[in-house]
This record gives structure tokens, C-alpha cells and sequence, in this order.
């Protein structure tokens, strides 16, 4: 028997007015067939907005049908009576950490479930101690959540879920908001939970590398089911899923692009190893292959042209709390240069001290040690002018949309050029420019800034910062929780903000494989100091040592190195897809 | 800056204080505030200020962490002491321009801000070894019997709790809105009290969108996990008297018997 059945399953959004009049109705889900077996793993894709949220939200009764019928164990979700059962056989986790841990402390957090069903006080302390050693965090039992990182606050959020002793569990993007690090925990604490209890897990997610050890996989797009079948089955059409503009993982985006250039490739490869046996056999086959020399060096690193230095850090440190027992060195002797119109990727993971960085570079902290300077002045000078630095070099924070606040889009990017003492006239023509920059609609600009999608909302908010017309501009993980056609896009508009204006941008992330696209030189940060420094090919050459770090290079430049390792005289330098082709094609021709 | 904040902070430390039942802490923290109030002479005053030093040395944490909440106060103290002394008719001690000093004043003014320094640090000695959620669970407990007349005593402890888990998160929230909005050059230092509550806009309307947001999270995330209520709910580590309260009980009785003795007698 399916653990969860749904059969044409409509959820719509009714919006009324306030005589109770409908204004508007948006379908969400519309007429879903969907079968989960017990002990299944599956995977459900899509975008912001697909509906695949809406859909996880019915198997825990937290949202009921407007059509149609959803089993869960064969209860019935949309009767009342089965609420608290449905609830408790199909555990749900949420995306962001902060907002679904209740308790002050791990252990009595976690209890919250078993206490809410009524179980006996002696059950509940078994049940915390075996979900905690369950997901790893057992250690942590007394700690405060506030003092965890997102991958351990996620993980005990999964605790929580396993104390209620669910049948299944659903993840609603469960790592949207995590580094690659607290990712690979997570994921493997699910991982473990299926093969080893046997519990159904349905991750909800958009990132295809998470999708890839499932068993089943569905693909959701304005409310329906478009695709399904095995990983192996959904990735084999690529085309139509970049159609759909869905990631595909790289290894598999590589193996297709080498088919289409004739290589006899199997269809669908999912992992790397997959990839290099098939080549090697392709090799050993005796397809033609020519020992022709690599290519000659590409264009290599890219000069700049201007060799004026925009930023001097010089031997920068900061520490919390000095002189209290608190006491954390944050960035240890940094010593920079950054040149103007230069395009630089900092890297690091969580706790790296990259934000602490980049927020010494406008004023916003001020370092316990060393100078900084900005076009030759020392900004910590007494009479050097720090608002006005602030205006040179912009920052765009992290989820810069929540810092959104005026009445409409349009004023809202005029507050940086108003706090800037410019006159009327010039505020607007300057949020003009900035919004077009930006890419976003004109018909937005006078609509509030919170009925604008995820995606627009960031937009505006950086415009926010455009409009003040900086020399520098700085984005934190500007990426962060969008689904990759809003991360494509925003960082498509970087790239080309960056080209029409020549400016100088710093782009703050943990990910690798956004970076190295688009920036010319990527700086590594690990505990405090800059480990690499360099374009992204000598950067990921250490693709061994980032990994020790907490961070992984692109997928490509391992299939790189695993090819070399299996006795390929390739160059191992690629770092997207369309350079590990030539360079393949190059060889296997 | 705005880290410094103490409020409802726990000390983790082993000591008697530390495992006492938050109910035993609450009225003990009671009897102590009533009979501050109520010690009018120097002796009086002196035994309750060496039991509260006692009590200091029980609860193991270090003295400069109970003296650190007075410091968000200062002014207050300052302010409240200068007009008992200054304001109170009475016999002129001393005088000079327009202010002048009575004997009553100065005794008030004396009392008044000793009592309000051993009142904070009474009820920090409290929250320092008492964690929020068994503060709260004391709460609701202790206060039980209000249920009857219709006070939702849970529902009131669950918000407290809810409050002090998310606390933290919206000061560094507050933190993060602030740089973000002095990057695009907002002041929120300069100016004048009008000018600097209009400058609190774009701190405050982001702040709002982002509590309601997580509140909205926060809601369905414990319904998801089975939350209805208060009826029918188990504890994980429920309120048990042990011995070694009914020995602080007894200790309460006997310093609140003592205490009113002596001031009947003196």
C-alpha cells in the first residue's frame, strides 16, 4: 500500500477582498497524481513557486485540498479527525532553521513533539537521546540553538521530527540556507534515516545534485507534475529541462554536451566515475584518439588594465570581544590589494571571516590592528570622511531584500541617493538607472516592495544600493535561497552591470561552481586569512586543499583530475562545462 | 553594542541555587522583594542585605556578572536618587542656588536607590541560575491556579519562552538591518529626537516584516509538530519537589519569621 497517495489534487489561493468578495484565485496545485511507497526516497523539483512547497504542506495537513483527495497512511488528510495522526506519521522540516526550533535549549527542543502527542516523561528522554545520536548532535543536547551553525540547527530540527517516530519525512528545501558543509551533513543524516530505519523521506529541493541518489524523482512547474521517473530517466533529457531552466547536475550537463559532439557516450551519466569508465573505454575502444597536444593556452587570466590600486588592506585583523574570555580572532593579518575594475569572487565557508572582510571595506567594522586604504587615504585617518566612503564603495548585504522598507520600489531606491544630499531631481533620475540596471519591470516601480517576487525583491534591493553610484560594489552570497534560474539571473545581471559600468565588484559566496563562471579572480578564505589567491584555474588547482576547507571545487575540475588520474594526458585547469569539452574533444578526437 | 544586553541571561554553574525548583526561586525571590520593601530601619536593611550576600556566595557566579545588569540603569538610579533628595519637604540640611537637601531627602534618596540595587541584583541572582524555560515552566506552574478565573497561564509562559528563544535572533537581526541600512548612508546617531525617531523608519518597518515573517514560520512549524495547546501536553523533565527544596522552603519560612519578629520587636 502507497504511504502517500494523492489523486487530483487542486489547492488554490483565494484572495478576498474586504466584504469577503474573491479578488483573485491562484491555482497552486493543479489536479496532482502522486504515489509514494513506504521506505521510498524521493525527490521533488521545481521553482520558487511550482507549487512543491504547497503540495508538502498538504501531507502534513497543515494546508487541506480545495479538490480532490490526499491518503497519508491512508488516513484521509482532509478529515479533522485524522489532523494530529497525519501529522504525526508524516514529520515535516522546514527551510529556515532559526524559525523552526521553539526551545532555548537542543534536548528540550527536540522534546516538543513527544511532549505535544502526550507521551510519558521516561519515553521522552529515550526518544530525545536516540533522534539526537541518530542525526550526530547528541553532544550538543545542552547547547543553546543560537549558538549552533544552520547545518546542526537543521539537523536537530530533524530530531525533533524523529522523536514523534514518524513513518515519513518530508524536507521543504531543507538546505536552501546552508553552506556546502552543513549540506552534506544534512543530507547525509536523511540519507541515513531511510537505509538504516527505513522511514520515506520526500525531499523537497531544487538543487539536482541532492536529487541524484534518489529513487524517484518528481519535477513540478505551475502546479502540476511534468515530469517523473528515476534520476537516470529525468536527466536523460536535458535539453528539456534547461528548457524548463533546471540545473542539471554538471557531470551529467558535461557527458551530454561531449554526445552531442559525437562521442559515443552512453546516455544519462549521473556521477563522475560513470563518466571517466565510459571514456576510458571510449579510449581503450580505439575511437581515434589523437595525442595532439592541448590546446594552446586560452585567453588565460584575463589582464586588467588598469593597474590602479581601488583598495589596500594592509596587515588588517579583527577580533570579538578583545580581551574577554569571547575573545575570537575573525580575520588574522590580511594584507590585499584590489584593483579597480577588477571582478573578485571571496570564498569561504561559514565562520571564515569572508563577511567580516568585506564589511571592513566600507567602515562598517573597524579593525583592532593595521590600516586600510581607499584610492591612496587611510579611512581610519580622524578627518577622513566615512559616509562618503560608503557611497564609493556600496554593499549589498545578505537577503538584501529584508531590508526593504518604503511604500514603493521607486522610493525605496531613491534612500541612498537622498541620504547622499542629492537634490530630488537627481534622487530619481538616479533610481531610473538603477532600476533599469537592474533589470526589473517598469511596471513595478510604484508597487510596494513586498509584493514583489523573491527574485525582484533583490533586484530593487540592490538597485538600492546602485543607485548611490558606488566605485565598488559589494554583494553578500547575493544567491542565497533563490532557485537556480533566480541565481543565474541575478548573477547574469552582475556580470553585465559590471561590464557596462567598469566597476570594481566583489562577490561574497560559498560556492564554487557560481563563482568561477563569472569572476577573474577568486580569493579563498580560511580561518581569518586568505589561503588562495588567484584566477579561478590556479584557485581550484587545489581542489584537494578546498576540499579540506570545507569547500568544493566545480564538478568539472574533479572529472579534470579523475580523467588525468586514469592515465588521460589532459589539463587539468577546467573549470566550467564548455572548457572540460574542448579540452576533452581535444584529446578523444 | 547591542550584544551586551543580559536580559533573562543563565549562568551555567553547579551549585545548590542551580538545582532548587524554579517555584522554590520564585517565592524565595518574593519573600526577598517583600521584605526589602519593608526593612525601614539600618538593621533590618543590614539582614537582608547579608542574606542576599549569602545567597550570592551560594549561587556561585561571579559577583561582576550580577553587577553588570545594573549598569543598562545607571541613570536611572542617579536620576530617581536626585529628586528624593532634592524634591522631599522636610528639615534643611543644606542648601545652594535653587536646591535644597532635607533630612527626610536624604534619607529616601539613600534608601530608595539601595533598595532598587538590591532588588536588581535580588531577581538576577534568580535568573542567573534559572533557565528560561524552567523559569517559565515555574511560571506556569506556580500561577496554575489562575487557570480557574480564565488567565491562560500557558499560553502566557509558551509566548515568555517563545520571546526569550528569539530574542537573540532579533537583536542580531536589528544588528545586520542597521549596517545594511548605513551602507546606503542612513544616519542613526545625529540629530534631534524627532529627526532621530523618524531615522528609526528603515530600521524598524524591516524589522516588523521580518518578526511577522518568522512568527508565520514559527506557527506552522509547531503545528507541524503536533502543538495544540496546553491539554493533554507531557513534560520531558517535569517540576518534581525534592528534598532539597522542602529544606529551602523551610529556610524561606524561617529568614521571613525571623525578619518580622525582629522588626515587631525593635
Amino acid at each position: 500500500m502507497s504511504i502517500i497517495k494523492s489523486k487530483n489534487l487542486v489547492h488554490e489561493y483565494i484572495r478576498r477582498d474586504e466584504e469577503g468578495n474573491v479578488e483573485s484565485i491562484q491555482v497552486a496545485l493543479d489536479h496532482v497524481n502522486l504515489n509514494v511507497e513506504p521506505g521510498q526516497f524521493i525527490s521533488i523539483l521545481g521553482h520558487n513557486g511550482s507549487g512543491k512547497s504547497t503540495f508538502a504542506k498538504h501531507i502534513n495537513a497543515l494546508l487541506t485540498p480545495s479538490e480532490g483527495t490526499l491518503f497519508v497512511d491512508g488516513m484521509n488528510v482532509s478529515d479533522d479527525e485524522f489532523t494530529f495522526a497525519v501529522r504525526q506519521t508524516a514529520g515535516m522540516v522546514f527551510q529556515n532553521p532559526d524559525n523552526q526550533i521553539i526551545a532555548s535549549v537542543v534536548d528540550e527542543d527536540v522534546a516538543f513533539g513527544p511532549e505535544n502527542i502526550g507521551v510519558p516523561t521516561d519515553e521522552i528522554l529515550k526518544r530525545v537521546e536516540k533522534s539526537l545520536k541518530m542525526v550526530g548532535m547528541y553532544k550538543y543536547k545542552s547547547h543553546s540553538p543560537n549558538k549552533l551553525s544552520g547545518g546542526q540547527k537543521q539537523r536537530v530540527a530533524i530530531a525533533g521530527v524523529m522523536a514523534m517516530e514518524p513513518k515519513c519525512i518530508i524536507l521543504d528545501e531543507p538546505t536552501a540556507m546552508l553552506d556546502p558543509d552543513g549540506r552534506k551533513d544534512v543530507l547525509q543524516a536523511v540519507h541515513t534515516l531511510n537505509k538504516e530505519k527505513g522511514i520515506t523521506v520526500i525531499l523537497i529541493t531544487h538543487y539536482m545534485e541532492e536529487v541524484v541518489d534518489s529513487d524517484y524523482v518528481f519535477v513540478m512547474e505551475k502546479g502540476k507534475v511534468f515530469m517523473e521517473g528515476t534520476p537516470r530517466e529525468i536527466f536523460k533529457d536535458v535539453d528539456l529541462l534547461k528548457e524548463h531552466s533546471l540545473d542539471v547536475p554538471q557531470v551529467t550537463l558535461l557527458a551530454h554536451e561531449l554526445r552531442k559532439s559525437g562521442l559515443p557516450l552512453p546516455e544519462c551519466i549521473l556521477t563522475r566515475e560513470e563518466l571517466v569508465n565510459s571514456l576510458l573505454q571510449i579510449k581503450n575502444s580505439g575511437a581515434a584518439v589523437t595525442a595532439a597536444a592541448s590546446q594552446a593556452t586560452k585567453g588565460g587570466a584575463s589582464a586588467i588594465k588598469s593597474a590602479t590600486n581601488e583598495l589596500i588592506l594592509d596587515h588588517v585583523s579583527y577580533k570579538y570581544s578583545p580581551g574577554t574570555a569571547y575573545e575570537v580572532t575573525a580575520l588574522d593579518d590580511v594584507s590585499l590589494s584590489i584593483k579597480e575594475g577588477e571582478f573578485i569572487g571571496i570564498i569561504g565557508h561559514t565562520g571564515s571571516g569572508k563577511s567580516t572582510l568585506v564589511q571592513h571595506l566600507n567602515g562598517l567594522i573597524k579593525a583592532t590592528d593595521g590600516h586600510i586604504y581607499y584610492r591612496g587615504q587611510d579611512i581610519y585617518d580622524k578627518d577622513y570622511d566615512i559616509k562618503e566612503l560608503r557611497t564609493q564603495v556600496g554593499m549589498v548585504f545578505q537577503y538584501p531584500e529584508h531590508q526593504l522598507f518604503e511604500t514603493t520600489v521607486f522610493k525605496d531606491v531613491q534612500f541612498g541617493p537622498k541620504n547622499q544630499g542629492l537634490d530630488e531631481k537627481e534622487q530619481i533620475k538616479r533610481a531610473y538607472e538603477a532600476l533599469g540596471l537592474v533589470g526589473l519591470p517598469e511596471e513595478f516601480y510604484l508597487a510596494s516592495p513586498f509584493e514583489l517576487s523573491g527574485g525582484q525583491k533583490r533586484r530593487a534591493a540592490i538597485a538600492g544600493v546602485i543607485a548611490m553610484k558606488p566605485n565598488v560594489i559589494i554583494l553578500d552570497e547575493p544567491t542565497a535561497g533563490l532557485d537556480p534560474k533566480g541565481r543565474d539571473d541575478i548573477l547574469g545581471m552582475i556580470a553585465d552591470m559590471h561590464k557596462k559600468r567598469g566597476d570594481t565588484v566583489i562577490l561574497v559566496s560559498h560556492s564554487m561552481e557560481d563563482v568561477a563562471n563569472y569572476v577573474d579572480r577568486i580569493i579563498v578564505m580560511d580561518a581569518g586569512k586568505p589561503a588562495f589567491d588567484g584566477t579561478p584555474k590556479e584557485v581550484f588547482a587545489h581542489y584537494k586543499e578546498l576540499e579540506v576547507m570545507g569547500l568544493a571545487a566545480p564538478q568539472v575540475t574533479y572529472v579534470m583530475n579523475d580523467l588525468k588520474a586514469a592515465g588521460f594526458d589532459v589539463r587539468t585547469d577546467a573549470t566550467t562545462v564548455e572548457e572540460a569539452k574542448e579540452e576533452i574533444l581535444c584529446y578523444v578526437k | 553594542m547591542l550584544r551586551e544586553i543580559t536580559l533573562g541571561q543563565y549562568y551555567p554553574a553547579e551549585s545548590v541555587l542551580h538545582s532548587l525548583d524554579p517555584r522554590v526561586k520564585l517565592f524565595g525571590t518574593l519573600i526577598f522583594i517583600i521584605t526589602l520593601f519593608s526593612a525601614n530601619n539600618v538593621i533590618l536593611f543590614g539582614a537582608v542585605l547579608i542574606t542576599l550576600i549569602g545567597i550570592i556566595k551560594m549561587s556561585h557566579v561571579p559577583f561582576s556578572f550580577m553587577v553588570k545588569g545594573l549598569r543598562s540603569i545607571i541613570i536611572l538610579l542617579i536620576i530617581a536618587g536626585l529628586f528624593n533628595l532634592f524634591l522631599t519637604p522636610g528639615k534643611t540640611l543644606a542648601s545652594f542656588w535653587i536646591f535644597t537637601i532635607s533630612d527626610v531627602g536624604l534619607k529616601n534618596a539613600v534608601l530608595m536607590t539601595s533598595r532598587m540595587v538590591l532588588l536588581i541584583i535580588g531577581t538576577s541572582v534568580m535568573t542567573l541560575t534559572t533557565t528560561p524555560n524552567q523559569l517559565t515552566d515555574g511560571l506556569e506552574k506556580s500561577l496554575g491556579f489562575m487557570k480557574k478565573a480564565g488567565v491562560p497561564v500557558h499560553e502566557i509562559s509558551m509566548m515568555m519562552s517563545i520571546a526569550l528563544r528569539f530574542i537573540p535572533i532579533l537583536i542580531e537581526e536589528t544588528d545586520k538591518i542597521m549596517k545594511a541600512q548605513m551602507a546606503r548612508g542612513a544616519d542613526f546617531e545625529s540629530g534631534g529626537l524627532i529627526k532621530k525617531a523618524k531615522n528609526m523608519v528603515p530600521l524598524l518597518v524591516p524589522l516588523f516584516v521580518s518578526a511577522f515573517r518568522r512568527a508565520n514560520d514559527l506557527s506552522f512549524a509547531m503545528e507541524a509538530r503536533c502543538y495544540n495547546g496546553g491539554e493533554g501536553r507531557t513534560k520531558m523533565r517535569p517540576l518534581k519537589y525534592t528534598s532539597l527544596d522542602q529544606r529551602a522552603y523551610i529556610c524561606i519560612a524561617l529568614y521571613l519569621i525571623v525578619f518580622y519578629s525582629a522588626k515587631v520587636i525593635l
